[in-house]
């Protein structure tokens, strides 16, 4: 269980000429940081139910020319209406299928850099954070100011294949003052074996408005780290939705900072897992400025052998007072093998503020099944009606009526499989 | 309509049902009075399926057809319906949505069509108004959130919608103000036909002041122990239930 397995992966990497070199010194040192804390183990706090060796005994290699599609690729079956989409494959951009809608600028990484005056984007030392920097990509920088862009744009990430492929897409989103956006991320394909381990940075400007959406639909047999890293201004908004049924690991790796006041986050996620799949949230947010608000809305319907992670923390600091601060999490579990973890915390120093968390685990409400079943509607069709609707209130929130449509039908087709 | 012998129902290894003997007719309207835990909820959600019920001995037959055999559902299709005591709320389904998925699963059974949602709402409609409820309430969550009286006129569009052939009320009258009762008792009055039957579980007299019972029956402890017309409800309602206790006594 070391990183030095991938020593001979990241030499390869700096060897790419179609990579920048002013980024050496950044992979270079992420690199050797890494080699310094390692990867997680169970023993660590926030790592208890989740075990990472697939990933950390794993083999995994850089994606090659080889990898990317030998001929135009049909993308017809992750079509979405009404959005622009940027396509990678397995690691490389698309760039004759993609498109971005107005207002939106997109740059290479070493465009970013340069941009932001060499100020490299660290977030934390979490070693997958330093994992992404050190391979860092399929990089996409979204650049954009102060204007209202109509289109949501979306990245659709497709696995494909059957190498044990490592991608490090590493994205950034600036929104400008007053300026908002709906950002889709879509993963799909059929990957045998596949390890995706992506970063998003999030900045968002006073008044700026990010709707944030994540369908992680991608193959049962992949491992998908996800660190999301937000920052957010005065009077901002940041509206988070997320839909994992994909990966056999799903880690999700959250924090949100509440820089300025009146900065608010929503942080919604339905998770359907069925095998042996493993999904975990971890979420932290801070409250650092006064009259910030947040709420976590975190549900997963569980089959199978499947088992699923919550961690939850919120921190209140202490010249943070005058917050609301709330937490659930839900979880149904749909057979006696299925197992989950849930962990609310609040950790508060401020003394004027309104928190609340709260956590249940449960299976289906037999009465309901009975009322449901006693006006003629057969035992099946009942139960897909209770999971639905444990479902819905998360699904409520996505805030663009169309994606909604899109999502919701997809999870009832999903939903449908599993239980018929 | 049902023909109910020598019932008898075990909950939990407890007999609650000593050997129920009835039988209602078409167009009959049967009620069921007596004190708390004389089995009388027992006997509803015995006959629309409830699995901790369970049968020892006897038999049920609805429409020629064994209903101890069938499941909860296939008793609904069969046009058995209960209006609970304490309906479950089911929160994040829809009213409609529910609704709309029984009438259909019932009318799938009887190898009827499916109704369209237009149609459907415009039937709707009509049997929201039959029972003084807005269009807003079919918009919520199934009796999420919903008060006593808005749950039991729930239970009374669901009847009027799933038009069964017979209803079981339970207890439809407790908790109910004088104005829901009046409605509650004008929704089964007007669903009334020489095709439906009813038998309605009650306490009290009171909702009997609104409809009209031909028969009237009291239970105590797990047996029908009393039979006879409105006079009989009357008579409780006056008197109690001890002289009847006290007749049951004597002849024993």
């Amino acid at each position: 269980m070391s990183v030095s397995n991938y020593k001979v992966e990241f030499e390869k990497m700096l060897n790419r000429d179609y990579f920048s070199k002013s980024l050496h010194p950044y992979r270079k040192e992420a690199f050797a940081q890494l080699k310094k804390i390692g990867f997680p183990t169970r023993k660590w706090e926030n790592w208890r139910f989740t075990n990472v060796s697939a990933i950390s005994d794993g083999e995994f290699m850089i994606s090659e020319v080889a990898d990317a599609p030998k001929n135009t690729l049909n993308i017809d079956s992750y079509k979405m209406e009404g959005v622009n989409s940027i396509i990678i494959y397995n690691g490389h951009y698309q760039k004759e299928l993609s498109s971005v809608p107005d207002g939106v600028t997109l740059l290479s990484g070493l465009e970013y850099l340069e941009r932001k005056n060499g100020n490299f984007d660290t977030a934390n030392n979490s070693p997958f954070d330093l994992l992404n920097t050190a391979f860092a990509d399929s990089g996409m920088c979204l650049v954009e100011k102060e204007i209202q862009v109509e289109t949501p744009i979306r990245i659709l990430f497709i696995s494909n294949g059957d190498r044990s492929i490592m991608v490090n897409p590493r994205v950034n989103i600036d929104l400008g003052e007053s300026s908002n956006l709906i950002f889709i991320e879509h993963h799909v394909g059929d990957a045998a074996a596949f390890f995706q381990n992506e970063s998003v940075f999030i900045s968002l400007e006073n008044n700026a408005q990010l709707n944030h959406i994540r369908i992680q639909s991608n193959s049962e047999f992949t491992q998908n780290i996800a660190n999301l890293n937000v920052n957010q201004q005065t009077n901002s908004q940041y509206d988070f939705f997320q839909l994992v049924d994909g990966s056999k690991l799903g880690r999700s790796n959250i924090c949100v900072q509440l820089n300025g006041e009146n900065a608010q986050c929503n942080i919604n996620s339905l998770a359907l897992s069925k095998n042996n799949q493993h999904i975990d949230n971890n979420i932290i947010v801070n409250h650092n400025s006064p009259q910030t608000h947040s709420t976590q809305f975190v549900k997963s319907i569980l089959f199978d052998t499947s088992s699923g992670v919550f961690n939850g923390r919120t921190v209140v600091h202490q010249n943070a007072q005058k917050i609301t601060a709330h937490q659930t999490n839900k979880n149904l579990l749909l057979s006696k093998k299925a197992k989950m973890n849930s962990n609310p915390q609040l950790e508060i120093y401020a003394d004027d503020v309104k928190c609340s968390h709260g956590s249940t685990t449960g299976q289906i409400d037999e009465d309901a099944l009975f009322y449901l079943q006693s006006r003629g509607i057969n035992k099946q069709d009942a139960m897909e009606l209770l999971v639905t609707g444990f479902a819905n209130d998360v699904l409520d929130k996505i805030p663009h009526p169309e994606i909604k449509q899109f999502i919701q039908a997809d999870f009832t087709n999903k939903l449908g499989r599993l239980m018929s | 309509m049902i023909k109910i012998k020598n019932l008898y129902v075990n909950v939990e290894d407890k007999e609650i049902l000593k050997g129920i003997n009835l039988e209602v007719k078409p167009g009959e309207l049967h009620v069921i009075m007596g004190r708390n835990g004389t089995g009388k909820s027992t006997l509803a959600n015995v006959l629309v399926g409830k699995d901790k019920y369970k049968v020892t001995d006897g038999t049920v037959s609805f429409n020629g057809e064994n209903l101890l055999d069938m499941s909860p559902e296939d008793r609904a299709c069969a046009g058995l319906f209960l209006s609970f005591q304490y309906p479950v709320a089911i929160p994040g389904v829809n009213n409609m949505y529910f609704l709309k998925a029984a009438v259909n699963a019932v009318r799938k059974s009887r190898g009827e069509e499916e109704i369209d949602a237009v149609d459907f709402l415009s039937m709707i409609r009509e049997k929201l108004k039959m029972v003084a409820l807005d269009e807003s309430f079919i918009h919520r969550p199934v009796n999420d959130g919903f008060s006593g009286g808005e749950k039991k006129r729930n239970e009374i569009l669901q009847m009027i919608a799933l038009e069964p052939k017979l209803s079981i009320l339970d207890e439809t009258d407790s908790g109910l103000d004088i104005d829901a009762l009046k409605i509650v008792a004008q929704g089964v009055n007007d669903f009334r036909s020489p095709d439906r039957a009813f038998i309605l579980i009650t306490h009290y007299q009171r909702i009997l002041n609104y409809m009209q019972p031909d028969f009237v029956h009291v239970l105590m402890n797990g047996k029908i122990v009393k039979s006879g017309t409105m006079e009989l409800a009357k008579e409780v309602e006056k008197k109690g239930y001890s002289w009847i206790e006290e007749e049951v006594a004597e002849v024993a």
